[in-house]
């Protein structure tokens, strides 16, 4: 034993008189690392491991760990949180493949979320690549920008060009994203939860069933928060087919269901090329606030219907959106960290999602009844359905829907009007949102 | 403070539908007009899309024609 100390304090006069002599080297030109390096017994090399290890980590937190925003995180979050989250990311494993809820983007996130939960590697901090992709690309609103980019070059506005009333209908749906915030704001007056109006906000654009946009304001208003509204927005717009139907049916009687519409008039490429313009000059008028994403969203367009630059819109629609797509994901899965998800805010904003899907839902039925009451060709109150964006699920949903009860009627194409428009109706909701807090 | 809230978020709701909608029907009549000048000054070329369809038609038989040919030389090969 005495031996052992001997030869410990030993070796820290020898590290002490290399630390010191290592000027004297450096200036020689000859410094090698090995001189920090100290020798050590196995036993403690291996005990020494043993602490580095993530199981480790897990059972007794590191008192000085910090979140990825270098603030104090608790044990909870360090240990069983992560587990818990771990957990949870399998369960979106498991809704994304078995499933099939929106693979593409909640594999990507899920997997963030795995990463951003590892102890010790601090993936999601700073300096770890999640972090990275974060500051790069999330933090600053360009990826959601971009992929707005890739949705306008994959949008058709023939459906909403040859019947412009439908419009009407993807306005109604943004009811959905208003009611709410109004519900939000009223759950933190009533002391259930702490929501600032720019959380309520945040949260409540859920409702506008669009997961970039969603993206685009969370981290704009309330980036605290991002993780559970992303993950809430395009789970629950992968369950369109669910949510919806139900309401659609509660909603509209036997007769509604069955009205044909007359067929659309073919629409001229002049138009087609025009609208995208059209849309941005009006929205440089009124709003300026919600310019980046119908800019974004109406330069796609403008690419794709141009039909001169069939490249650029065949990169917009494949390369560039999947590789924006990974690395969306992945930056919103950082924000999956225990400390930030497992907070009660999290199971609120999963209710006020579903109820702001419904809401909007049934606004958009709602609205289709009502322009029924005047004169001119009726409309299919199922299509109403579609106004919520959550392109072109929930239009395919009205065309299902439709069938069930008249295998004749095709609604689809009809549908894709006011689902459309559910896209302009939400990124000015969007703009008014973040021209209200400027 | 409190009793605000609530109140804030009608304002909200008030000016984003309004908004909203105030928008998409700006843009509905701006597709209607839009709509009717292109019909008038630019009228779909209704003819125009009926004449290609002859030449495509000369072009198919042509190529029957050929096809055919290549045929019965193989078949005769």
């Amino acid at each position: 034993m005495r031996f052992f100390l001997i030869k410990i304090l030993a070796l820290l006069l020898f590290s002490f008189g290399a630390l010191h002599a290592s000027p004297s080297e450096a200036a020689k030109g000859s410094t090698h690392k090995e001189e920090t390096y100290q020798t050590k017994p196995l036993g403690e090399m291996i005990t020494g491991f043993l602490a580095s290890t993530g199981l480790n980590a897990l059972i007794n937190p590191d008192p000085n760990e910090k979140n990825a925003h270098g603030e104090d995180m608790s044990d909870f979050n360090k240990s069983w949180g992560r587990v818990i989250m771990v957990l949870i990311t399998f369960l979106l494993f498991y809704l994304a493949i078995k499933k099939g809820y929106e693979p593409l983007i909640l594999l990507p996130i899920a997997f963030g979320g795995l990463l951003a939960n590892i102890p010790v590697a601090a993936i999601a901090g700073e300096h770890g690549f999640l972090g990275v992709i974060y500051n790069m690309g999330l933090a600053n609103e360009l990826f959601p920008i971009i992929i707005f980019m890739g949705v306008g070059a994959m949008t058709d506005f023939g459906p909403l060009l040859s019947n412009p009333k439908t419009a009407l209908l993807g306005g109604a749906a943004q009811f959905g994203i208003f009611g709410t915030l109004v519900g939000a704001v009223a759950l933190s007056q009533m002391g259930f939860v702490d929501f600032t109006l720019q959380q309520a906000s945040a949260i409540s654009i859920i409702g506008g069933a669009d997961g970039p946009t969603s993206i685009f304001i969370a981290t704009k208003l309330a980036p605290e928060l991002l993780g559970a509204i992303a993950v809430a927005s395009y789970s629950y717009m992968a369950m369109v087919p669910i949510i919806q139907p139900p309401i659609m049916k509660a909603l509209t009687t036997d007769a509604e269901r069955r009205i044909k519409m007359t067929t659309l008039r073919h629409v001229s490429r002049l138009e087609k090329l025009i609208f995208p313009i059209m849309v941005l000059v009006l929205a440089i008028l009124v709003l300026p606030a919600a310019t980046p994403l119908i800019g974004a969203f109406m330069f796609g367009n403008f690419l794709k219907e141009s039909g001169v630059v069939e490249r650029l819109n065949d990169t917009l629609q494949n390369a560039l959106i999947n590789i924006v797509t990974i690395f969306l994901g992945l930056g919103v899965g950082s924000k999956l960290a225990s400390d930030q998800f497992l907070v009660p805010d999290t199971m609120f904003i999963m209710v006020l999602g579903v109820i702001a899907f419904s809401a909007g839902t049934a606004a958009g039925v709602i609205m289709a009844k009502i322009m029924n009451l005047f004169p001119g060709h009726k409309i299919n109150p199922l299509i109403g359905s579609a106004g919520v964006s959550a392109v072109p699920m929930a239009a395919r949903v009205s065309n299902k829907v439709g069938m069930e009860y008249d295998r004749t009627n095709m609604l689809l194409m009809h549908a894709m009007g006011p689902n459309v428009a559910g896209v302009i109706g939400s990124a000015v909701a969007a703009g008014v949102l973040i021209s209200l807090f400027q | 403070m409190e009793t605000n809230l609530i109140v804030e978020g009608f304002k909200f709701m008030a000016l984003g539908m309004g908004t909203v909608f105030l928008f998409l029907i700006t843009l509905i009549v701006l597709m209607n007009i839009m709509s009717k000048v292109l019909h008038k000054f630019f009228p779909e070329p209704s003819a125009a899309s009926l004449e290609p369809q002859t030449p495509n038609q000369k072009d198919n038989k042509k190529i029957i024609a050929a096809i055919s040919a290549a045929i019965s030389h193989h078949r005769q090969g």
